[in-house]
């Protein structure tokens, strides 16, 4: 079952994933080779972990796209048939949701393995100076878990129908109505700084995505 | 064979089936040891109800006119020529009362139905 | 005889009008059983119900022995749906499909879905999405008969398909059920198809089911009687009247159900008489069932 699901899912999001991978193999490469002179002399440091981090940002980016296009992908033939030939198939729904998630998750191990190359090929190839020090598998896994997350938290909302989309938006409506009144009422409440400090900062699960994503640093 | 069944008629499915059948056999359409279409190529055929067709060949399998074989299908019993001619007679007879209760409902009385037959059938004609 | 299918006093409602109230619905084992009714009056939801896909506010759903929604996954093994629309993933290729299938039906049979596929003509390298729809209604109907299941549940399987697409999906839908006793749930407007295979049919109209007999007997049934005379009511009457209106000259045209010949005794009597009965096909039946339903009875 998980090898049709798997197939099905490929034909779906195989352009996401191969573009991903392209990306994710040349961005570590590109960030560490974009600080070369012209003149080829050795790298300086200020100016590689300058360029490593204004680059390291489209780590976050691109996890986060393709955790959201490849989850769109997953959901997008139920959504078509309008859900029927899931709900009419022998398996239970939780068991076919799985099927779906552990699919998409397979999938994605081809951009993070193209991370991980690339960081991999990008330390090894360039003269890093004296004092810095490359974490290409620290950076990798750390795209992997950003890209899991974001796949993750994307799934859950596409698997949804119009009425969890609904509640969700209503929840965040909410909240921000709840914080208008008690700042026109003078209130000491800051919502949404809570909110974001407990879902951005660890341990919040998305967290991971913030801070500075340096291939190499001291 | 079936070409004419027609479902709308208030003769029920398996009985147009079994007459077409009786019909063929007593006008020797059908030859003794003659193979019917299998249950299953019929109701195929003809799209209409298995069971429909199981009911036909049972019919007829009842009044002596096939034997159904186990495994091997449906097929004409020899039917003696008194039994054939009794059919026969059967089936006239069945169109006579059609075309009587036909004639009544347009109108036509008996005489002028009589004068039609004699000038359509032809008096002493084979 | 056990029923495939029993539904017993179903409500549903989306919004403020009830769309499904107190339904019964038996289906015995090993029928052809045809759901018809008019546009609207809830047949699909009916059927999504009875598959598990909405949840009812009241009522009991029992599938092949098992209820429903409880452990529908088991049950939908044994059970082939062909939807209204087309369903299926349109970025597989018919193979894809029928391989995707294969996975999850343990009773799938491969050479018949072969042999199926070759006899509706399919190109077995074409992604869902490009068939025209004759080849996707085909399409559907040989995913629901490959998998060789007890219950067949088809919503509309034919409708908007060429007569020839028709006869095709018709003839392996039968060819099926000649080699398996399975049981057929069929819903339709296509009265003249039903009236062909159906041995059972139950007549849906405005969230409720108003009839459910055999065919023969519905089909034999509806008579419309030209009577001499005015006969007084038809409390008594061994036969059920669904409408009576004046003839031209004397007398009057009444609509019964249930009629059997023996039943012309009723009208031997002073100054009334049964002149004739006329036969009506299953649709012509159908539409004055419907029309005396939502019409005041006499």
């Amino acid at each position: 079952m998980f090898r049709v699901m798997l197939y099905s899912q490929w034909k779906w999001s195989r352009l996401i994933v191969l573009l991903g991978s392209v990306a994710g193999f040349a961005l570590p490469l590109i960030s560490v080779h974009g600080a070369a002179r012209a003149d080829s002399s050795p790298l300086q440091a200020p100016e590689l972990l300058h360029a490593v981090q204004s680059w390291g940002v489209l780590y976050p980016v691109l996890a986060a796209t393709l955790g959201l296009l490849v989850a769109i992908a997953s959901w997008t033939p139920d959504h078509r048939g309008r859900h029927v030939y899931a709900l009419v198939l022998p398996v239970p729904r939780w068991r076919y949701v799985l099927l779906r998630f552990g699919a998409g998750a397979l999938l994605l191990a081809a951009p993070i393995t193209a991370v991980l190359v690339g960081a991999l090929l990008a330390t090894s190839s360039a003269a890093i100076p004296a004092g810095l020090q490359g974490y290409p598998v620290a950076l990798a896994v750390r795209f992997a878990l950003a890209v899991l997350v974001a796949f993750a938290v994307f799934f859950a909302v596409s698997a949804g129908t119009a009425r969890t989309a609904g509640i969700v938006l209503a929840l965040i409506g909410g909240v921000m109505l709840v914080q208008v009144i008690a700042n026109v009422a003078r209130v000491d409440l800051d919502l949404v700084g809570k909110l974001q400090l407990l879902v951005l900062n660890w341990p919040g699960p998305l967290a991971i995505f913030t801070g500075r994503w340096m291939l190499i640093d001291v | 064979m079936f070409e004419h069944l027609n479902p709308r008629s208030p003769i029920p499915l398996y009985e147009q089936i079994a007459n077409r059948v009786r019909l063929a056999v007593a006008s020797g359409e059908l030859r003794p040891a003659a193979a019917l279409p299998s249950v299953r190529q019929l109701a195929t055929e003809l799209r209409v109800n298995p069971a429909t067709v199981v009911q036909a060949y049972r019919d007829l399998e009842g009044e002596g006119f096939v034997e159904m074989r186990q495994g091997a299908g449906t097929f004409v019993r020899e039917v003696a020529p008194q039994a054939r001619a009794r059919e026969r007679a059967r089936q006239a007879a069945a169109l006579v009362r059609e075309m009587l209760a036909q004639a009544g409902r347009l109108g036509v009385s008996r005489q002028e139905l009589q004068a039609a037959v004699t000038e359509e059938i032809g008096v002493g004609a084979p | 005889m056990t029923n495939a299918i029993e539904i017993e006093r179903l409500c549903y409602r989306t919004g403020r009008t009830f769309e499904i109230k107190d339904l019964d619905l038996h289906v015995p084992q090993g029928a052809i059983y045809g759901f018809l009714g008019p546009n609207g009056c809830g047949k699909t939801t009916t059927i999504r119900l009875m598959l598990g896909l909405l949840r009812p506010l009241a009522g009991r759903i029992t599938l092949l022995g098992s209820a429903v929604p409880h452990d529908v996954a088991a049950i939908l093994a044994r059970v082939g749906f062909v939807p209204e629309q087309p369903h299926l993933d349109p970025m597989l290729t018919v193979r894809e499909t029928l391989a995707f299938h294969a996975a999850f039906y343990p009773t799938w049979d491969r050479p018949w879905a072969e042999r199926l596929r070759v006899q509706f003509a399919l190109p077995d390298d074409q992604l869902f999405g490009r068939l025209s729809k004759g080849q996707k209604g085909k399409l559907m109907m040989l995913v629901a008969l490959a998998q060789r299941p007890e219950l067949l549940v088809l919503d509309e399987p034919t409708d908007g398909l060429d007569p020839v697409v028709r006869r095709d999906v018709l003839s392996a839908l039968l060819e099926y059920v000649s080699q398996r006793q399975a049981t057929v749930f069929i819903s339709s407007h296509l009265v003249h198809e039903l009236e062909r295979f159906c041995d059972w049919i139950g007549v849906m109209d405005d969230g409720r089911l108003i009839i459910e007999v055999p065919m023969e007997r519905l089909k034999n049934g509806i008579k419309r009687l030209r009577i001499g005379g005015t006969p007084a009511t038809a409390d008594n009457a061994p036969f059920v009247l669904l409408a009576r209106e004046p003839a031209n000259g004397t007398g009057e045209t009444w609509l019964v159900r249930e009629w059997e010949p023996h039943m012309a005794t009723y009208f031997d009597g002073p100054g009334v008489s049964l002149h004739e009965v006329i036969d009506l096909d299953l649709e012509e039946g159908f539409v004055e069932l419907l029309r005396s339903f939502r019409s005041p009875r006499p």
